[in-house]
């Protein structure tokens, strides 16, 4: 897979968006080192949640673009929109959709699932709000750079806040011969979510991990059982 | 926003709400972008899509002529519809407009090509 040009986007962009980093490269390495297992599958629909500056997905577009619809979502308005601006620098189609988790999409559709969640433990208060469209009130003070970062890493307990949502309605996300790759670090106990994922009738692995400074870091790739 | 896409979209995450789809669509804005065409590709997708909401798809940007309300047999082996559908569903682009619930009346903007579908915290 070619690693998408993120050239157009400059440090003002990414007050408001996550800048790509070892997270997110270790999300594509996974894919790339899975290929075959992907062209074996077909996909016919793709989408990234949360999908930031969107290089992952844009990646992921130009290897599939032939053969699949490749969707984007994201609570931030920014992310939405670097996400397709990255799709169009790279010549290729990436749909973007502003909104929580996969919540606005029909059932059982998604071929292949990626998430790099907000993954940092943090209190439950940093996490509250972010999921909404913000009060007027709020939205007065600016929706602002800090609202939208937090909302890029803040996991609240265990940092899984936000993935432990999404792990419930993966059955009615993913459709039957779907495959999720999920991004974790240690500190969201993953072995705890491969048994929660069984017991909700899944098979995952972990399929890569990579410390990198001052953290570690796993993909776990999960279909059904 | 792609006609392709919405297809893929409802409303049922509101509260309350049963079905949610299909989603009612208005166009204030569009673009047709010409892409290559893939029957192939096209001939996939189909049995992920959702005919009712191709049709309305239709029915807004006034292509019904080419697209019949029911979803004809064999579908594949006719060239000329499929070529329509990869017009309707991939060529035509939804810069500006809305998508509103079926049975709450909900509308949700479309701007500069992406729906917004997020939802306020009392709406779930
Ligand atoms: C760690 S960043 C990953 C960004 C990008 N995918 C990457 O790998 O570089 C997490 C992204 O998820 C988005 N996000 C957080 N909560 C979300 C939710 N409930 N639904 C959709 N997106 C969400 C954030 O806005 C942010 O863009």
């Amino acid at each position: 897979m070619e690693t998408p040009y993120t050239d157009h986007l400059t440090s003002h962009e990414y007050e408001h968006v996550y800048e790509p980093a070892e997270d997110t490269f270790l999300l594509l390495d996974a894919l790339e080192a899975d290929l075959t297992f992907l062209d074996n599958l077909q996909p016919r629909l793709c989408l990234e949640i949360g999908s930031g500056s969107g290089v992952i997905i844009t990646a992921l577009a130009k290897r599939f673009s032939h053969g699949a619809l490749c969707l984007a979502t994201d609570i931030n308005e920014h992310a939405c929109n670097a996400t397709k601006s990255t799709a169009n620098r790279n010549a290729t189609k990436v749909e973007s959709i502003r909104c929580n988790l996969a919540s606005a999409l029909r059932t059982r559709s998604v071929d292949v699932l990626l998430f790099n969640p907000p993954y940092v433990v943090t209190s439950d208060e940093e996490l509250h709000n972010q999921l909404f469209e913000a009060s007027p009130e709020s939205r007065h003070i600016n929706m602002s750079t800090q609202r939208n970062l937090v909302s890029s890493w803040a996991g609240g307990k265990d940092g899984r806040r936000i993935t432990d949502i999404l792990l419930q309605q993966l059955n009615d996300i993913l459709s039957p011969q779907g495959v999720f790759y999920l991004l974790l670090l240690r500190e969201n106990k993953p072995d705890e979510i491969i048994d929660k994922l069984v017991s909700l009738n899944f098979k995952a692995v972990k399929y890569m991990e990579r410390r990198i400074p001052g953290e570690y870091l796993y993909i776990l790739k999960i279909t059904r059982s | 926003m792609k006609l392709s896409t919405y297809n893929f979209l409802t409303s049922m995450a509101i509260k309350g709400v049963k079905v949610g789809y299909p989603l009612k669509l208005t166009i204030n804005k569009k673009e047709v972008v010409e892409t290559e065409f893939n029957a192939t590709f096209v001939e996939r997708l189909l049995p992920k899509l959702d005919w009712s909401a191709i049709y309305s798809a239709a029915q807004v940007v006034e292509l019904t002529d080419d697209i019949p309300a029911v979803q004809p047999e064999n579908i594949a082996e006719n060239e000329q519809l499929m070529q329509k559908l990869h017009h309707l569903l991939f060529e035509i682009d939804v810069l500006d407009g809305q998508l509103e619930c079926p049975e709450t009346g909900r509308v949700f903007p479309i701007t500069d090509g992406i729906p917004n579908m997020l939802l306020n915290e009392d709406e779930v």
